[in-house]
């Protein structure tokens, strides 16, 4: 295939906008809780001093504390930091009438997480007011409607990536646009891992030939990118610099999978399973709802040494009940050559089949399980989850 | 510092017609009457059918998180907070 190779940054106007809330779950807490605005807080899996730290607020991020690092190390960078338990509930709520307030713009909303949101503006009426009018409108109604302490950092350029690299720039509570007239100016001030998608390895790659900047990666001909990257992804990088759509595609699902982080370190198979029933029990459940079987069990397990072990099986059979789910886990978390503190858990189905009428098992009654699997469902949805799991 | 608590809880719960705005205006906690001044944010979850709404409110000096089971309509007062680290 021969890519060209002298194209120049996209004339066309902005039309696509990244909405990223700042801090998300934190910023959630401090506008549930006024108490807690303007403070150090930082929501962690476990308050423990090893609980890892998923969202410090803006105030925390003042301190040096980044998401990743143990509470003791938060509250040795800031001793009057205060930690909260994670509120699953609360985040999704503010998530979809954040979705539900976005559908007013645009039918082309993309939830990219539970805190970022591509809205397509091209054709549609909002955007004759103008791109920034519509991001000031937005940061407007969301103070009004969702909550007075909820920020939003807003991207707009003329495709996704530069969408979400505008609305980086200034956070938080920015307002950004990166297009034809001000891209050499706003590239001159980025660094390689400014990047969304370039990281330490491929900044060294890029470095190998002599790209250090991203206005020399915007400067790099195409060859010197193909040879970077030797993949397709060079010319999709080229592209994406240049203000060019290649980021517009919806992945379907491949995979359904719960993980849980173990509150004390756990080594013996028999102190796992029951964990590995209640993943099995959520995955699955999930699973079926959307109305899938799979053909294949996967299973990852992190120890608290940092390593890391995981083993992925195909079956020929359908699976969906979660008794044989969790046999099948079982015996791939049996294999485990290990036997270290684990802190990290992980089941995941891949392979996956729309549900229709099932194959006919000579040696089973396939649509008895089935009846009996929904059954149990029914039940568990009426009553709330795990009032009927399976029996290890 | 904050306190997760699970106990019964008096709660006296507005709904203005005009505005169509639901709110708890007072709660009453251990022999105590806290006035509402803020609500921080409402959001609701369920349990299996059953929905409880939550209404994360402040007083002038402590925060307070409301649940409302719609199956009994009963208040539960979950977890309290002064704002400051423990």
């Amino acid at each position: 295939m021969v890519y060209p190779s002298d194209i120049k940054f996209n004339p066309n106007p902005s039309t696509i906008m990244h909405i990223d809330l700042n801090s998300c779950f934190a910023t959630i807490e401090q506008q549930a809780n006024p108490h807690l605005r303007g403070k150090p807080v930082a929501v962690a899996a476990y308050s423990t001093p090893s609980g890892c730290i998923i969202a410090p607020s803006i105030e925390a991020k003042k301190y040096g504390i980044k998401v990743g690092m143990r509470v003791k190390e938060g509250k040795l960078l800031c001793p009057s930091l205060l930690i909260l338990s994670p509120d699953p509930w609360k985040y999704r709520n503010v998530h979809l009438s954040l979705r539900k307030m976005l559908s007013d713009y645009t039918d082309k909303v993309t939830p990219k997480s539970i805190d970022e949101f591509v809205l397509v503006l091209e054709n549609y009426p909002a955007s004759r007011k103008g791109m920034f009018e519509v991001g000031r409108e937005i940061k407007q109604r969301i103070k009004k409607e969702i909550g007075e302490w909820i920020r939003v950092s807003i991207g707009i350029a003329p495709n996704r990536f530069l969408a979400k690299t505008a609305s980086s720039l200034h956070k938080p509570d920015g307002l950004d646009e990166i297009n034809e007239n001000n891209f050499l100016e706003i590239y001159r001030g980025l660094s390689l891992v400014d990047l969304c998608g370039i990281k330490l390895r491929n900044a060294a790659r890029l470095n190998n030939l002599g790209i250090f900047n991203v206005l020399d990666f915007y400067n790099a001909p195409f060859w010197k990118l193909k040879a970077a990257f030797k993949s397709v992804l060079g010319y999709y990088w080229y592209l994406r610099l240049r203000g060019l759509e290649i980021d517009d595609v919806e992945l379907g699902r491949h995979s359904y999978g719960n993980s849980f982080t173990l509150p004390k370190p756990l080594t013996r198979i028999e102190e796992l399973s029951p964990i590995l029933v209640k993943l099995v029990s959520k995955m699955s459940a999930r699973l079926r709802r959307a109305g899938y079987k799979a053909r294949g069990i996967h299973l990852a397990v992190w120890f608290y040494d940092w390593s890391f072990w995981h083993k992925g099986v195909a079956f020929q059979r359908e699976l969906f009940d979660p008794r044989e789910i969790y046999k099948e886990a079982f015996n791939i978390l049996s294999r485990c050559p290990y036997r270290k503190p684990v802190r990290q858990l992980a089941v995941s189905a891949f392979r996956l089949l729309k549900k229709t009428n099932s194959q006919l098992e000579l040696f089973e009654r396939t649509e008895e399980k089935e009846r009996l699997v929904d059954s149990i469902d029914e039940i568990n949805e009426r009553w709330g989850d795990f009032v009927i799991a399976p029996a290890r | 510092m904050i306190e997760k608590i699970s106990t019964p809880v008096s709660v006296s719960l507005n709904f203005d017609h005009k505005k169509r705005r639901v709110y708890p205006k007072f709660l009453i906690w251990e022999g105590k009457i806290y006035s509402v001044e803020k609500i921080g944010l409402h959001h609701t979850y369920r349990v299996g059918r059953t929905l409880f709404h939550v209404f994360s409110v402040a007083s002038k000096s402590l925060f307070f998180r409301l649940v409302l089971n719609t199956e009994t309509l009963h208040w539960r007062l979950e977890e309290i907070s002064d704002g400051l680290p423990e």
